[in-house]
C-alpha cells in the first residue's frame, strides 16, 4: 500500500512539473505541444553538466535549456507567425536529434555508475510547491489576472492597455522553468540518460491539462491519476492479476490508453482558454 | 529578411554542433554526398529509403490538407507492416500478396480511427491521441511479435520469413541497381492523389476545410465526417506503407520494424506544401539525408543528426511560407 503511494507519487512529479509548465504557456495563450522536447532537453544537458559540474549547476543548465527552447517557441510562435502546433512539433524532433548527439558525442561511453543529482525529495517539493504558488499566483495577484486575460481574450487584453506578446514572453520563461525541473528529475529519478526517455510524459501532462479543463488542481489530480496508473505497470508486472500474467506491454500502455480515453471527453467537460493560439 | 536571419542561424548552429562534436564539416558533407549518391549500390539505398517515406509522406499529407496533423502514421504503418505479414505468411502465393497489401491498408485505417473520431466528434486534439497511440502501437506489434506471432525456430523477436513467391517483386533488379515496385506504387498513388484533389469535388471538399473549417460548415459540407475520412485514408495509406516495407524490402516483421520513417514523413507533408506531387522529391530529399546518415554513422556522427535536420528544415520552411502568407494578407 505504501509502497503503491510511494510509486505513485514519484511517476506524478515529472507529470505535475510538466503539466505546471503546459499550464503557464496554455494559460497565456500559447499552444504547447513541445513539453515533451524541452523535458527531454532539460533531461540531457541535466546529465551532461552533472557528470561534469557538479549537481546544483546541472539543474540550473537543465532549467536555462529548456528556458532557451521555450524562448525559440515564443519567438517562432509570437514573432514569426508559425503555427503552435508545428512549432511544438519541430522543436521535439530537434530535441530528439539533439539530445541524441549530445550526449553520445560528449558524454564518457566507459563512465558507469548513477549520475549524482540533487536527491528526488527536492523535485518532489517542487512539485507539490508549484501548484500551490500558481494557483495563488493566479487567484490573487494581478500579473496572474494578465496571464489569463492574454490567454482567455487576446484581442481585448490589447485593447486594455495589455501587451499579451509580452505576458506570453514571461509564461513562457516559466514553462522553461517547470520543464526543466521535470527533465531534470527524470535524470534524477533513474540515474542515467536515455535515448527518448521522456517516453511521452510531455503528452501525457497535456493530456492531464486537458482533463483538468486548464484548472491548477484538477491538473494536478489527472496527473496522479496517471501517476497512479503508470506505477501500477511497475507493481503488477509478471504477477497474475486474471488467472494469467498479463504482459509488461499491457501495463506499459495503460496511461498512453487513459489519456486517449481522456482525450475523448469521456472523463470530464472540456474547457479550453478561449483565446489559445490566436494572436 | 527576418526568415534570412534564422536560416543564417540555424545553418551556424547546425554547423557549430558538428565542430563540437569534433567533425570536419566538410568532411561530413563528403561522406553524406558518397554514402547517398555516390554509386548505384549508394543510389539504390537511398530510393528504398525513399519508398516508406514517400507511403508515409503521402499519408501524412493527404491529412494535412484537410488540417489534421496525424503523427500517427509510425504506429499505423507498423500496424500495416504487422498485419501485412501475417496474412502474406498465412495465405501463400499471388493472392496472399494482394490480401496482405488490403489488411494492411485495414489495420492502418483501424489504427488511424481512435483519433480520427476523437477528432471529428469529441473535439481532443488529434496530435496527442495519435502520439499516445504511435507508443501503444509500438507496445502491442512488440508484444505480439515477441509472443504469439514470433516464428518458431527464431530466438529474435521476429515473424517468419515470407517465400519470395508472396513478395512484391523487383521493378529493376540488375546488381548493383536495384528498385522495387513498392516505389512505382508510391508514385502512381501520388499522381491520383493530386489528380483527385485538383479535380473531384471531395478533394475540394477536403481541402476547404483544411483552409477554413467554418466557412466549409456555412457551405454546406460536413467538416466532421470530412475530417473523420481524411483520418481513415491517411490512417490506410500508412498502413499500405508498412505493409509494402514488409513486401517489398524486409520480407518479414521484427520489433524495431520502423526506425522512424513516420516522423521524418511529417517533414516531407509539411515541406511537400500543398502540391501532392511535391512529395515525390521531398521523400527523396529525405530518403537521401537518412542513407547518407548512416554512413555518417561510420564517421562517429550520432543517428540524431538526421532528426536534428528534419526538425531544423520544417522549423524554417514553416516560418518562410508563413511570413509569405502574412505578407499575401
Amino acid at each position: 500500500m505504501l509502497n503503491t503511494v510511494l510509486l505513485t507519487l514519484s511517476m506524478a512529479t515529472p507529470l505535475v512539473l510538466a503539466a505546471m509548465a503546459g499550464y503557464c504557456s496554455e494559460r497565456s495563450g500559447v499552444i504547447n505541444i513541445g513539453l515533451e522536447g524541452k523535458m527531454l532537453m532539460a533531461a540531457c544537458v541535466s546529465a551532461l553538466v552533472s557528470i561534469s559540474h557538479g549537481p546544483v549547476l546541472g539543474v540550473l543548465a537543465a532549467i536555462l535549456a529548456a528556458i532557451i527552447m521555450s524562448l525559440v517557441h515564443w519567438l517562432a510562435t509570437q514573432r514569426f507567425g508559425i503555427d503552435h502546433v508545428i512549432s511544438g512539433m519541430s522543436l521535439n524532433a530537434i530535441s530528439a536529434g539533439a539530445t541524441n548527439f549530445m550526449f553520445t558525442r560528449f558524454s564518457d561511453p566507459d563512465r558507469s555508475g548513477r549520475i549524482g543529482t540533487l536527491p528526488p525529495l527536492f523535485y518532489q517539493v517542487c512539485a507539490i510547491a508549484a501548484p500551490l504558488a500558481l494557483l495563488v499566483y493566479v487567484a490573487k495577484t494581478r500579473g496572474g489576472l494578465w496571464l489569463v486575460a492574454a490567454g482567455s481574450d487576446p484581442e481585448k487584453a490589447r485593447l486594455a492597455g495589455l501587451q499579451p506578446d509580452r505576458i506570453r514572453l514571461f509564461a513562457l520563461i516559466a514553462t522553461g522553468l517547470f520543464s526543466g525541473l521535470a527533465g531534470a528529475y527524470l535524470v534524477a529519478d533513474t540515474g542515467v540518460f536515455t535515448d527518448n526517455m521522456t517516453a511521452g510524459r510531455g503528452y501525457i501532462a497535456l493530456a492531464a491539462l486537458i482533463l483538468g479543463g486548464w484548472r491548477v488542481g484538477q491538473t494536478a489530480l489527472a496527473c496522479l491519476a496517471f501517476g497512479f496508473l503508470s506505477s501500477l505497470n511497475l507493481l503488477f508486472q509478471g504477477t497474475d492479476l486474471v488467472g494469467v500474467a498479463l504482459p509488461s506491454e499491457f501495463w506499459t500502455s495503460l496511461p498512453y490508453l487513459a489519456t486517449v480515453i481522456a482525450l475523448a471527453g469521456f472523463l470530464g467537460k472540456q474547457r479550453t482558454p478561449a483565446g489559445l493560439g490566436k494572436t | 529578411m527576418k526568415q534570412v536571419v534564422l536560416i543564417i542561424a540555424c545553418v551556424v548552429a547546425f554547423i557549430g554542433m558538428l565542430v563540437l562534436g569534433g567533425i570536419s564539416p566538410v568532411e561530413a558533407a563528403q561522406t553524406l554526398f558518397t554514402g547517398s549518391l555516390g554509386s548505384p549500390r549508394a543510389i539504390s539505398g537511398s530510393l528504398k529509403e525513399t519508398t516508406p517515406l514517400l507511403l508515409a509522406g503521402l499519408g501524412v499529407f493527404f491529412a494535412l490538407r484537410a488540417g489534421l496533423f496525424n503523427i500517427g502514421i509510425e504506429g499505423q504503418f507498423l500496424l500495416g507492416g504487422f498485419a501485412s505479414a501475417l496474412v502474406a505468411l498465412a495465405v501463400p502465393g499471388p493472392a496472399g500478396l494482394l490480401l496482405a497489401m488490403v489488411a494492411g491498408i485495414a489495420a492502418g485505417a483501424l489504427w488511424a480511427l481512435p483519433a480520427g473520431w476523437i477528432r471529428a466528434y469529441r473535439n481532443g486534439h488529434e496530435v496527442i491521441t495519435t502520439i499516445m497511440l504511435n507508443s501503444v502501437a509500438v507496445a502491442l506489434t512488440d508484444f505480439l511479435v515477441a509472443g504469439p506471432a514470433r516464428a518458431a525456430n527464431q530466438t529474435g523477436a521476429t515473424t517468419a520469413t515470407i517465400p519470395t513467391s508472396g513478395r512484391l517483386p523487383a521493378l529493376l533488379n540488375s546488381p548493383p541497381w536495384n528498385v522495387s515496385s513498392g516505389l512505382l506504387l508510391g508514385l502512381i498513388l501520388c499522381g491520383v492523389m493530386a489528380w483527385w484533389m485538383k479535380r473531384r469535388v471531395a478533394g475540394y471538399e477536403l481541402q476547404a476545410v483544411g483552409a477554413n473549417p467554418s466557412a466549409a460548415e456555412f457551405a454546406g459540407i460536413n467538416v466532421r465526417k470530412v475530417r473523420l475520412n481524411a483520418m481513415l485514408i491517411s490512417g490506410a495509406i500508412g498502413g499500405l506503407g508498412g505493409a509494402i516495407q514488409t513486401l517489398a524490402f524486409e520480407g518479414r516483421f521484427y520489433q524495431g520494424f520502423s526506425p522512424g520513417y513516420g516522423f521524418d514523413s511529417l517533414g516531407v507533408a509539411l515541406l511537400a506544401g500543398s502540391n501532392a506531387l511535391l512529395v515525390v522529391p521531398m521523400s527523396l530529399l529525405f530518403g537521401v539525408l537518412s542513407k547518407g546518415g548512416t554512413s555518417l554513422l561510420i564517421l562517429g556522427v550520432p543517428k540524431g543528426l538526421t532528426n536534428l535536420v528534419a526538425g531544423l528544415v520544417i522549423l524554417i520552411s514553416a516560418t518562410i511560407r508563413y511570413r509569405r502568407q502574412a505578407q499575401d494578407a
